[in-house]
């Protein structure tokens, strides 16, 4: 029996196309203050740090080594820090090292903590274009847009999915982001509107993709102990795992099915003893790059039938008004700074369980989702929090 | 207290000047491939994966889409650490210690997809310090001369480091340099950065390495000659290297010391039977032997002076051979534990020392050399 690790703190820092405003340390600093200031810590209560970014999308190699003072100190303090990449999912899988290691009984407050600057990088799709292989692959110019368009294109062809669909998901989303202070775009859009945006990707426009965004977010993880010294409602960890899917593009099955993340999620359901997740689940936070992938994920996850994704939307199962609103921060399809878009959707359904989501609050959260992807479609991280301990 | 972890599965391949026509990942796929055979596992065993390396490095953006397969990961929950491989290590010892996982590897790889020269410099802010053009060796270069300034270490006390390591790695027959060399030779060669001289540093190698590890019911059924982690601990230092006392590694020192109270350890010059350190240049490992405490601040030079940390000594220091023999950077600081690891099995062949029951492994993870640089402390101990 693992230990019990809750999140006491979630701190999402302000976000735009380039916070020009702050230095990079600055912009780690302003959700690392806002992260111990929640929690009522000093930054020599923090026991270690896992700190996640994507290098290659900040045009600073290792930036959590210029970041380390930012991180309460932890480098003049010779404090431990731990660098977790793991592409799209670094945010997920920064949150899932700082969930393992408070589990161990190393640490009692671990501060869990994940920035970019996609404003430094001139075009975020050459750079990721580098992720896939140099001499089978990356002539195909394939990057996040291309993958996501095959998705919807397949989802279209095999389920009968339609641009009024992806429209409907967009218009949702950034409904949503007009009351999160943290999203990134924050305009009303119409179905109508939507559908006069500019073609990228066939069939995706420019409302079904998200911005390219700088931001940071900070999360604090406390052994059980310290969480119910430091919180009256904390959000506890009651499910968590990754999977890894294959790394060609050619050899992934089926594009309109996300198979590997449907895999993770019974791993993780099991744990958190959920049966029926668009029964238990009181909100999800996704990671919705594109307006396609929110479908796609609700049929993976079990939110529906394989198929039915559309249905759910056209049906306003997860609008605000749902019965299972899906990204109430107005997900990633608002916001993309990327490495940190993972460890947001945590602090988002942490501060869901916690009842600290402002104008976004869904009433009565009491179990919570994030999940993220990364690579080309082939990672997957989800974390369930419950107001209640396993 | 918290899970006991053992390491059950060791492999490594050999180290060379060149990868032939293999890519970074392949690498991984041999040491992962060498591992489990070791522990006599197959990849369904394993419950997960942990990998490293920097993608600047490695010229690929999510370098772990790669190498998380090539250890096995398909399909598995996997991560990856942008650090050395000694960091993989830790994190998958949290994963063991929390009870949530039985059976995890570590791999890592070192390559030359790229200048590490110019790689290292873009770890340094681009508005103040990069334009100054530091990088890995010219920031350890710092650290050396501040150190030698400091407590008068002599370039003879320097070199005998090098002939020490170049001498163990002669018998080690995974060793990218396998060649003993005189003080003399050493003295000689050319000076590369001061105080650094050509032979003070390490080469450019390539190769990788990879390790088993399993919570103390598997490794009992796994293993019968398990090697525990009795002690654990990393630490980072900071970044500014003109706001810091670049003359010591503080890092080494608070990973180490809370290494050593993890494993009841009080006089590490004592309770140690050998230590595998990353000598990344032959000043390093002197400065590490102050930081790790077998040797009063300023007093590492007397430990090489009456050869203390040689093969025959006290204490022998880098049986390997060390860094300065095989430096696939990423995989260096791993292929520490690896080393004290088969040295605790009895396995290390014509570098054994004899007896060996209790050994330190010290793997260092810095991009920019001496700038926030960390340092992993582990203790080994045999079944």
């Amino acid at each position: 029996m693992p230990r019990r690790v809750a999140i006491v703190a979630a701190a999402p820092t302000r976000t735009s196309s380039h916070r020009t405003d702050v230095t990079y340390p600055e912009l780690v600093y302003e959700a690392v203050s806002a992260a111990l200031e929640q929690a009522g810590l000093q930054p020599g209560d923090i026991d270690a740090v896992a700190y996640g970014s994507m290098d290659p999308f900040d045009g600073v190699f290792a930036p959590e080594r210029w970041n380390v003072e930012a991180c309460a100190g932890a480098g003049a303090a010779h404090r431990p820090l731990m660098k977790i990449t793991t592409g799209g999912t670094t945010g997920g899988s920064t949150a899932l090292a700082g969930y393992y290691h408070v589990a161990s009984g190393m640490f009692d407050a671990v501060l869990a903590v994940a920035s970019q600057r996609v404003g430094e990088t001139l075009e975020a799709q050459l750079v990721l274009n580098t992720a896939v292989d140099p001499v089978y692959e990356r002539w195909s110019g394939v990057g996040a847009i291309t993958v996501a368009a095959l998705q919807a294109a397949r989802h279209f062809w095999r389920y009968g999915t339609t641009e009024e669909d992806l429209a409907l998901i967009s218009v949702k989303n950034y409904e949503n982001a007009r009351s999160n202070p943290y999203a990134h775009l924050m305009r009303m859009l119409t179905v109508e509107d939507a559908l006069n945006t500019r073609l990228v990707s066939w069939p995706l426009r420019l409302s079904d993709c998200c911005p390219s965004s700088d931001g940071a977010c900070a999360i604090i993880f406390a052994s059980e102990e310290r969480a119910r010294a430091l919180s009256d409602r904390p959000a506890w960890v009651i499910g968590a795992g990754q999977i890894t899917d294959n790394y060609w593009i050619g050899d992934r099955p089926w594009y309109e099915h996300w198979d590997s993340l449907s895999m993770l999620a019974r791993r993780v359901y099991r744990q958190a003893k959920i049966a029926d997740p668009l029964a238990e689940l009181d909100v999800a936070e996704l990671y919705n790059a594109f307006s396609i992938q929110e479908i796609i994920e609700y049929e993976a996850l079990g939110f529906c039938e394989k198929g039915k994704g559309a249905e759910l939307i056209r049906n306003g199962v997860t609008t605000m008004q749902g019965q299972l609103p899906v990204c109430p921060s107005g997900g990633v399809l608002c916001t993309n700074p990327i490495g940190a878009s993972g460890l947001i959707r945590v602090a988002e359904a942490a501060l869901q369980v916690m009842g600290k989501a402002e104008k976004r609050q869904v009433p009565g959260v009491r179990k919570a989702l994030a999940h993220s992807w990364g690579a080309t479609i082939g990672f997957h991280t989800l974390m369930v929090l419950g107001s209640e301990p396993p | 207290m918290t899970a006991r972890v053992a390491i059950v599965g060791i492999g490594q391949t050999a180290l060379t000047g060149s990868a032939g026509d293999r890519l970074y990942h392949e690498l991984d796929y041999e040491a992962a491939r060498l591992a489990l055979a070791d522990a006599g596992l197959d990849r369904g065993d394993l419950d997960t994966v942990v990998c490293s390396g920097w993608d600047a490095v490695d010229g690929r953006t999510i370098s772990d889409m790669h190498t998380a397969m090539s250890a096995g990961g398909y399909l598995k929950d996997s991560a990856h650490v942008g650090e050395d491989g000694i960091m993989a290590l830790a994190y998958a010892y949290l994963r063991l210690a929390a009870g949530l996982f039985d059976v995890a590897l570590v791999s890592a790889h070192g390559h030359q997809e790229s200048s590490f020269e110019t790689v290292s410099n873009v770890v340094f802010d681009p508005l103040f310090t990069r334009p100054l053009g530091p990088s890995h060796l010219v920031s350890l270069a710092l650290q050396a001369s501040a150190y030698a300034q400091k407590h008068h270490i002599s370039e003879e006390q320097a070199s005998a480091v090098v002939v020490k390591n170049r001498g163990n790695g002669a018998g080690n027959p995974r060793a990218h340099i396998q060649q003993p060399v005189s003080a003399d030779e050493v003295l000689a060669s050319d000076r590369v950065c001061y105080p650094l001289r050509a032979l003070h540093c390490p080469p450019q190698s390539v190769g990788g390495v990879a390790i088993v590890l399993a919570s103390e019911d598997a490794a009992r059924r796994i293993s019968n000659k398990p090697v525990w982690i009795t002690g654990i601990s990393w630490a980072i230092d900071s970044y500014d290297l003109g706001s810091k006392d670049v003359s010591r590694p503080g890092s080494l020192a608070a990973a180490a010391g809370k290494a050593y109270r993890m494993a009841g350890i009080g006089d590490p010059a004592k309770d140690l039977d050998l230590a595998e350190v990353h000598d990344i240049t032959a000043y390093h490992e002197l400065m590490a032997y102050e930081a790790l405490g077998l040797a009063p601040e300023g007093g590492a030079g007397r430990l090489v002076d009456e050869g203390v940390t040689g093969m025959g000594g006290a204490l022998p220091v880098n049986p390997s051979g060390g860094v300065l023999c095989a430096n696939p950077y990423g995989a260096a600081g791993l292929i520490r534990a690896a080393e004290a690891a088969l040295q605790l099995r009895g396995e290390a062949g014509q570098r054994q020392v004899s007896g060996a029951r209790r050994a330190l492994a010290h793997g260092m993870s810095a991009p920019s050399g001496a700038a926030a640089r960390t340092d992993c402390a582990l203790i080994l101990e045999g079944g």
